[in-house]
């Protein structure tokens, strides 16, 4: 437990140093949501589900931190981590991988509540925040997004033999979590082929659009999201009894 | 009487099936600075991770102050300090944030700040690790060893890349470490590094232990010396090759160079001095540890 709580400051430390991390998680998200927002403007269509689309990028821009702070920041640190013996480093002084893991995913999920707090506080004075249908599921699809993309960086990062590489697959699934999640083009206009992709990838996008703007239920979601931290917790027990894990 | 810090016997370790230590034994006395010496994939990093109870075994005891690293892991981990052959800190952390997090992962035996000046590393506290030269890096890696007041402690490798200034600035604040108390096993390619620093020396090849005992000890054990003066004329060396333990003899532009058992040099200058022959520059060259370690490993020795 000392190991965590001394590690977990630093940690937050180290990780609001890294300047790519902040851009993606900061700056990247409202940025988009200003711009998709005011192209598209206040006119309903059936591409956007009948809703205003400045409504629908505030919704979806939530979860593009969520994304870029899971799948580039934390994985890029756990792999650099495991580079450059950092983590063998640790463990000599008592500090088990497992408490670096938890420290690095604490402040993934930390920098995530302020990075969504940040959109939020752009979206206010441009288009406003649009009325919540149901909070108590976008906190479900919230919480069960961020977990499940947490668990994936932490595979990531275990499997990924260097920094370098954890960020090239990070971005990697970065782009098709964020567009094909409704990030970029909405849902209602992807073609057949590419709304069923979407319809199977982890992404925390639908998971707080749809119950933000009462598109539909969260029960086929959370089934994806789970299904997929299933398979990101298998991951992680297998590549963490590897010899190279540490 | 000097007891007894690390004991290893009849250690084996294989990795996919292939033996990297096989039948290892050895034992290291407190306050002791010892050194384990071999090529590549000798068994040495294997062997003190094991003895930090980072690996398991497959076979043998150790026992390490007392303590067996695979079950006392946990209390072993207090009493010891490491430096890993290939470890290093993130880039962005910093030299005072870096010792005050070890210090606390340590449970705040010292006063960080205290060993940031004893180490001299109080000018570089707000310095990033990624910023800080060969030679601060293991001036706080040291630092970092002692932030738990160890009593042994594991240095892999600790001088590998650094220049000849960094080099011997390192070597006097291992032999520092041992002055407060600190036993303490080095890893090192280096044998100019272990002939100075080293009380006894382990040689490991192919996962066995080949030697261990003090560098002179091994140097007069596996080494020959070389002997050069000056002669007149050859016929002054002539017959010197039948004293027992004289190797080659020649004879080079008034200049005779014989190799030798070290026993044999005695028996050598008396011959000479038979023979009315003093010569003024009569000189024995000691072979180094490196020569003798490397002659060892090639299977020069008997």
């Amino acid at each position: 437990m000392t190991g965590l709580l001394a590690l977990t400051p630093t940690e937050l430390r180290l990780l609001a140093r890294d300047w790519t991390v902040l851009v993606f998680a900061f700056v990247f998200p409202p940025l988009v949501m200003l711009i998709l927002a005011g192209v598209f403007g206040t006119q309903a269509t059936v591409g956007f589900f009948w809703q205003n689309p400045e409504h629908y990028y505030v919704a979806a821009s939530i979860g593009v931190p969520v994304i870029a702070l899971t799948l580039v920041g934390l994985p890029v640190a756990l792999a650099g981590y495991r580079e450059r013996g950092v983590l063998r480093r640790l463990e000599a002084s008592g500090v088990t991988p497992v408490q670096v893991i938890a420290a690095q995913a604490m402040v993934t999920t930390a920098l995530v509540v302020i990075a969504v707090a940040t959109v939020l506080a752009v979206a206010l004075p441009t288009y406003g925040i649009p009325h919540v249908a149901h909070p108590a599921q976008i906190v479900a699809g919230l919480t069960a997004g961020t977990l499940t993309l947490v668990l994936l960086g932490v595979a990531l990062g275990l499997a990924a033999p260097s920094a370098r590489a954890a960020q090239a697959i990070g971005l990697l699934a970065f782009f098709p979590l964020y567009l094909l999640g409704g990030g970029g083009p909405p849902k209602g206009a992807m073609t057949g082929v590419m709304h069923q992709v979407a319809d199977a990838i982890p992404s925390a996008i639908p998971g707080i659009v749809d119950p933000w703007l009462g598109l539909s239920g969260l029960g086929t979601q959370l089934a994806v999201l789970a299904g997929w931290a299933a398979v990101a917790l298998a991951a992680i027990t297998w590549l963490a009894r590897r010899p190279a894990a540490v | 009487m000097q007891t007894t810090a690390i004991e290893v016997h009849d250690l084996q370790k294989t990795y996919g099936g292939q033996p990297v230590l096989d039948g290892v034994t050895f034992a290291v006395g407190e306050r002791e600075i010892f050194g384990i010496a071999g090529r590549n994939g000798a068994g040495k990093t294997t062997t003190v991770e094991i003895l930090q109870g980072l690996r398991g075994r497959d076979g043998g005891r150790v026992e390490v102050l007392g303590l067996d690293p695979a079950r006392d892991r946990k209390r072993l981990r207090r009493l010891l300090g490491s430096q890993l052959q290939t470890s290093a800190l993130p880039d962005r952390l910093r030299v005072g944030e870096t010792l005050r997090l070890f210090a606390r992962l340590a449970g705040d035996r010292v006063d960080w700040r205290a060993l940031a000046a004893e180490w001299r590393l109080e000018d570089l506290l707000g310095k990033p690790f990624g910023t800080l030269s060969g030679g601060q890096r293991q001036r706080l890696f040291l630092a970092l060893t002692m932030v738990n007041e160890p009593r042994l402690v594991f240095l892999d490798e600790l001088t590998q890349g650094l220049d000849p200034v960094a080099r011997r600035e390192t070597w006097q604040l291992i032999e520092r470490a041992r002055d407060r108390g600190t036993t303490v096993v080095l890893v090192t390619h280096d044998m100019d590094e272990a002939e100075r620093l080293c009380d006894r020396v382990a040689v490991l090849h192919d996962g066995r232990l080949v030697t261990c005992g003090r560098p002179v000890e091994l140097v007069t054990a596996t080494g020959t010396v070389r002997v050069r003066f000056s002669v007149p004329t050859a016929s002054g060396v002539e017959g010197l090759a039948r004293i027992p333990g004289v190797g080659e003899v020649a004879y080079v532009g008034g200049t005779a160079h014989v190799t030798a058992a070290p026993c044999a040099v005695v028996p050598l200058a008396g011959e000479l001095a038979r023979r009315s022959l003093a010569p003024a520059d009569f000189t024995v060259i000691r072979p180094s540890l490196q020569d003798a370690v490397v002659s060892l490993l090639n299977g020069d020795q008997p």
